[in-house]
């Protein structure tokens, strides 16, 4: 209280937030006990860019060759993108069937990252498998399969666990955190902050088995007002408090609780201190403009966070960002050039920032997404499906290329199980454990992170240089 | 002063209610014994359960009438509504107006009815359905503000009803119709690639019904002989019931196309158009018992919606899975499979032979034993939800503002969650969510927890600061004075009589413990807000209460609703 700046209280008070009100000295970086890093002492970052709602992402990666385009666009009718406004892309190794592919009309920054910086990879109908299954062992009902196919939360959960056919309590991200933390790599990461850090709600993909992740808001952590102050009521104040919720309590609800308020305590500052540091006044370390969209906001931040990441003590950093909206049972025409094109921008001024401060090669993005959407329509919009194509992009990726096999946009063709839902080419345990390998987990670690790699010939899809 | 009225008065009425009331000469074998007297500590539990807060006024009242008369006195209390409150400030908006922001004003009177709202039972039941049948602001509804309060002031107003109506009225909503895109659902046809949406269809059963898996009565899940969960149902009925919901759209149009939203219609309930409406035969669930399983051929829209929904009502799912997820929202995160039962066999028959009446369901769960005896286990209670834990401390210390509104500070701003303003249809948290640690090890649930991160967490921590030390009616020295413009819209709380004992810091803790949780406060809380308001010369009343306000509303104690 003793320390309020009036002006700024007021401003924060008119604007109906209190962000700035009850502000904190300004402290040197909490020093905090880091460990040797033998085998982590570089730095890497994961950043998964996760599009709630099932982006319908037959729509954003289109053929444009005329006979994979007229059967696109004979299933898709008035969703379809017109052939001449697709953004054409041009794949290093050409698809052997002569298939041509391009963007939607409304991403011309993911264009160039693909086609010029060759930064960006597609992975073609990537989706939730156990095993591999074909069209007819699908129908035959002869093929182990995630259950409750289709449904939002429950294909959210396969992406995020990789559980399979078995009850998720971790996701692959938390269990990458556990295996680089743990008893079972030569030299396990020791730092100060956990690894994973989400900048948009609790998600069961950064939940570990042992592993903890830490939330903040898109423009970073809250800091705690009036905890702060060197003055004695403040000391005082700060000490009750950590006391509070230092308690033991009776139940496991007050026990979860105070144990979310001491990490908050904890993180906050140190966090808040090390994104100063790279803010305005200090010199800021990038000049890409990001949009002003949330998933810009939250990007943003994560460019500072990996440009603080020295003050930070960290060597490897999993973020989780997001956008909703992309749930197009309706007015899809109208909605998906806005959706798509806001994804564009991001990725782009987010992977500009990565190469402006000459991390590029260490930092790895890629999108993920509930599912991708049925070919058919319901007049104005498309229902839930299965497989999807998905986004990597980064300095380390072999880029300006297409991985996993683009299925043929046909109802009833040889991957279409109904309605236009198309059978994964590749599955998310593939695609997690060539992010996992890449990130530093051991070969011998891998089905930790991808449960079913096992069930498949290939687990490294190569995306990486 | 007001306050040591009311605590004698309260003394007194626990008395009375202790004696047992009447004195009367009845027959002593006839007579049940008088029930137990209901103590402080008990009436906040129960308040906090069926209210959006215990006060002492409520508390007062409850151990006078005892747990039954409450009750039955709220059941008959009418809905406080939103819609006419968000007409009326519509009217006073010039022309051309930006009227998405009428959601401010949505928000506005849902916190009033919730603060001052006599159908308190009511609206805790309809925050409940509100938070099982989702819809969300954060979307196209953005743009229906009419349809939002509509919806909302249906839940309200159906808390009490039956089960299988509300469906209905929630099917035929509007709102629900945009935010599920049941509304402008089409027949299909074929020669365009068009098939009916299934957005509808498949939320109805897995998230406002029956869910994904079979259950049991008592809500645990049915396995077959390998231990697998049973699934409800596959895509073919999913599909079935997409084609069930098409052919409706805004009333009052010529024809399906052109059905257009107006202030009036998106508050009305949607309309069937025959012309769009697939009249093939379709698949339901198949279930022990079911009427029927499927819809013969040629039928209208409204006997296809009547089947599919009695169809859907009549499964064994519907019992256990709203009556464990309605005594998650009031009572307990983690309810025995013997009380979830107990509440499920309400709910399938009221005691007259009815299925589905919500008013004898929530009377079963509060009046449950599991609801009313000492929470004895380190998983009972749950963790309380940032609207209502904000609501909590507002009640207790009677917040209000000069000029009446209470959002005009933009509250869900600042705690991170408002009513109707989930991120999805998946509500804010699952019912199934168990954060890592001991409650996901013991096989328990924290659904609330889910909402709980660090950062909301702290939102919610730095809301609690700025009521305990500035919006109050003594605000402590140091606070800025409030800009004038925002002086009559500031929501303040009343601290008057917690001042008023300041100097004792023994007996300001005890006030202030007695407000909120009915006199319970743990040693360490106790010890360590005491010292803390030793720190502060007695005369720094407003300073003294600010301190100790803000550690016990913040405390995880606080966090839970025993």
């Amino acid at each position: 209280m003793d320390r309020m700046n009036r002006r700024r209280f007021l401003k924060a008070a008119a604007a109906g937030g209190f962000a700035c009100a009850f502000g904190r000295t300004p402290q040197a970086v909490h020093a905090a006990a880091a460990g040797t890093l033998a085998a982590f002492d570089d730095y890497k970052a994961l950043v998964c860019v996760f599009l709630f709602g099932g982006n319908d992402s037959f729509n954003m990666v289109v053929p444009r060759s005329n006979a994979e385009y007229n059967a696109y666009a004979a299933s898709r009718q008035n969703l379809a993108i017109a052939q001449a406004s697709l953004l054409p892309i041009n794949p290093l190794l050409p698809d052997p069937s002569g298939a041509l592919y391009g963007l939607h009309p409304s991403m011309p920054e993911v264009a160039a990252l693909f086609e010029q910086d060759m930064a960006c990879a597609i992975v073609a109908n990537v989706g939730p498998l156990v095993e591999p299954v074909s069209k007819a062992q699908f129908q035959a009902g002869s093929a182990r399969l995630p259950p409750q196919l289709f449904s939002h939360n429950d294909q959210q959960d396969q992406w995020h666990s990789l559980k399979g056919q078995v009850t998720a309590t971790s996701g692959w991200g938390g269990r990458i955190a556990d295996v680089i933390a743990g008893p079972d790599v030569p030299a396990p990461l020791v730092q100060p902050l956990a690894v994973n850090l989400s900048l948009n709600g609790q998600s069961l993909f950064q939940t570990g088995a042992s592993s903890v992740p830490y939330t903040m808001g898109a423009g970073g952590p809250v800091q705690l007002f009036g905890l702060d102050g060197a003055d004695p009521l403040s000391i005082a104040r700060r000490t009750a408090f950590d006391a509070v919720i230092g308690a033991n309590y009776p139940t496991v609800y007050e026990r979860a609780y105070a144990g979310v308020q001491r990490r908050a305590r904890q993180a906050a500052g140190m966090i808040g201190d090390a994104l100063a540091g790279v803010r305005s006044p200090n010199p800021v370390p990038f000049t890409a403009a990001f949009p002003a969209s949330p998933l810009g906001t939250q990007l943003r931040t994560v460019a500072e966070m990996i440009a603080a990441r020295d003050a930070l003590r960290v060597n490897r950093q999993i973020f989780f960002v997001a956008t909703g909206g992309f749930d197009t049972h309706d007015a899809q025409v109208a909605d998906q050039p806005g959706l798509l094109g806001n994804v564009s921008r991001c990725l782009a001024a987010f992977h500009r920032a990565t190469v402006e401060m000459g991390i590029a090669s260490s930092v790895t993005t890629f999108t993920q997404s509930d599912f991708g959407r049925t070919l058919t329509s319901n007049g104005d919009g498309t229902d839930h499906a299965w497989g999807g194509n998905q986004l990597v992009i980064g300095g380390g990726v072999a880029g300006r290329t297409i991985y996993g096999r683009y299925p043929l946009l046909q109802i009833d063709g040889p991957e279409d199980v109904g309605g236009g839902r198309m059978i994964p080419s590749v599955s998310c345990d593939q695609f997690a454990a060539t992010l996992a390998r890449w990130f530093g987990v051991p070969d011998s670690q891998l089905a930790v992170v991808a449960p079913h790699i096992g069930n498949f010939a290939v687990r490294d899809l190569g995306f990486f240089v | 002063m007001n306050a040591a009225r009311s605590a004698a008065a309260a003394a007194c009425a626990a008395l009375l209610a202790a004696c047992g009331g009447g004195g009367g000469s009845a027959p002593p074998v006839v007579n049940p014994p008088p029930p137990p007297a209901i103590s402080r500590a008990d009436a906040w539990r129960f308040l906090n359960q069926a209210t959006f807060g215990a006060t002492e006024a409520e508390a007062q009242a409850l151990i006078a009438q005892g747990y039954g008369a409450w009750i039955d006195q709220q059941l008959q209390r009418p809905a406080s509504l939103e819609l006419p409150h968000v007409q009326a400030v519509f009217a006073t908006y010039p022309p051309g107006a930006d009227f998405t922001r009428l959601h401010e004003d949505r928000v506005d009177i849902w916190l009033r009815n919730a603060q001052n709202g006599p159908d308190q039972l009511r609206q805790r039941v309809a925050f409940a359905l509100s938070e099982i049948m989702v819809i969300s602001q954060l979307s196209p509804l953005v743009g229906f503000p009419w349809g939002s309060a509509s919806y909302y002031d249906m839940l309200a107003q159906g808390a009490f009803g039956n089960f299988r109506e509300l469906m209905e009225q929630v099917t035929l909503h509007p709102a629900m119709g945009v935010y599920l895109s049941m509304l402008g659902n089409q027949k299909p046809d074929a020669a365009r690639n068009i098939r009916p949406d299934e957005n509808y269809a498949r939320e109805l059963m897995q998230l406002f019904t029956i869910g994904l898996v079979e259950l049991n009565l008592d809500g645990s899940v049915r396995r077959d002989g390998q231990g697998n969960p049973l699934p409800t149902y596959d895509q073919q009925v999913i599909e079935g019931f997409a084609h069930v919901y098409t052919g409706w759209n805004y009333a009052g149009a010529p024809n399906f196309a052109l059905a257009r939203p107006t202030i009036q219609n998106q508050a009305m309930p949607m309309q069937a158009y025959a012309e769009q409406h697939d009249t093939g035969a379709k698949r339901l669930l198949s279930y022990p018992g079911a009427v029927r399983t499927q819809i013969p051929a040629g039928q209208s829209p409204q006997q296809d919606l009547d089947d599919a929904l009695d169809n859907i009502f009549g499964h064994p799912n519907v019992a256990p899975f709203i009556s464990k997820q309605l005594i998650q929202r009031l009572v307990t995160s983690n309810p025995s499979p013997q009380y979830v039962e107990r509440v499920a066999r309400v709910f399938e028959n009221d005691g007259a032979g009815r299925r589905g009446e919500l008013d004898a369901v929530v009377r079963a769960i509060l009046l449950d034993p599991e609801a009313r005896a000492a929470p004895a286990s380190a998983s009972a209670g749950k963790l309380g939800e940032p609207l209502l834990r904000v609501l909590r401390v507002w009640r207790a210390f009677g917040a209000r503002s000069q000029s009446g509104r209470l959002n005009a500070q933009n509250i869900p701003g600042f705690i991170g969650q408002g009513p109707l303003q989930a991120p999805s249809v998946f509500n804010f948290f699952s019912p199934f969510y168990a954060p890592p640690g001991e409650i996901l090890d013991q096989g328990l649930v924290a659904p609330e927890m889910q909402l709980a991160t660090e950062y909301q967490s702290s939102l919610l921590t730095n809301y609690l600061f700025v009521l305990s030390f500035c919006y109050n009616t003594a605000p402590v020295q140091a606070c800025p004075p409030v800009p004038a413009g925002l002086q009559p819209d500031l929501v303040v709380i009343d601290t008057a009589a917690e001042r008023a004992v300041a100097a004792d810091a023994d007996a300001l803790v005890t006030r202030i413990a007695e407000r909120l949780n009915g006199g319970l406060v743990s040693p360490t809380l106790r010890a360590e807000a005491r010292a803390m308001v030793e720190r502060v010369p007695a005369t720094e009343t407003s300073l003294r209460v600010a301190e100790a306000l803000y550690l016990v509303s913040t405390s995880p104690e606080l966090a839970l609703q025993r």
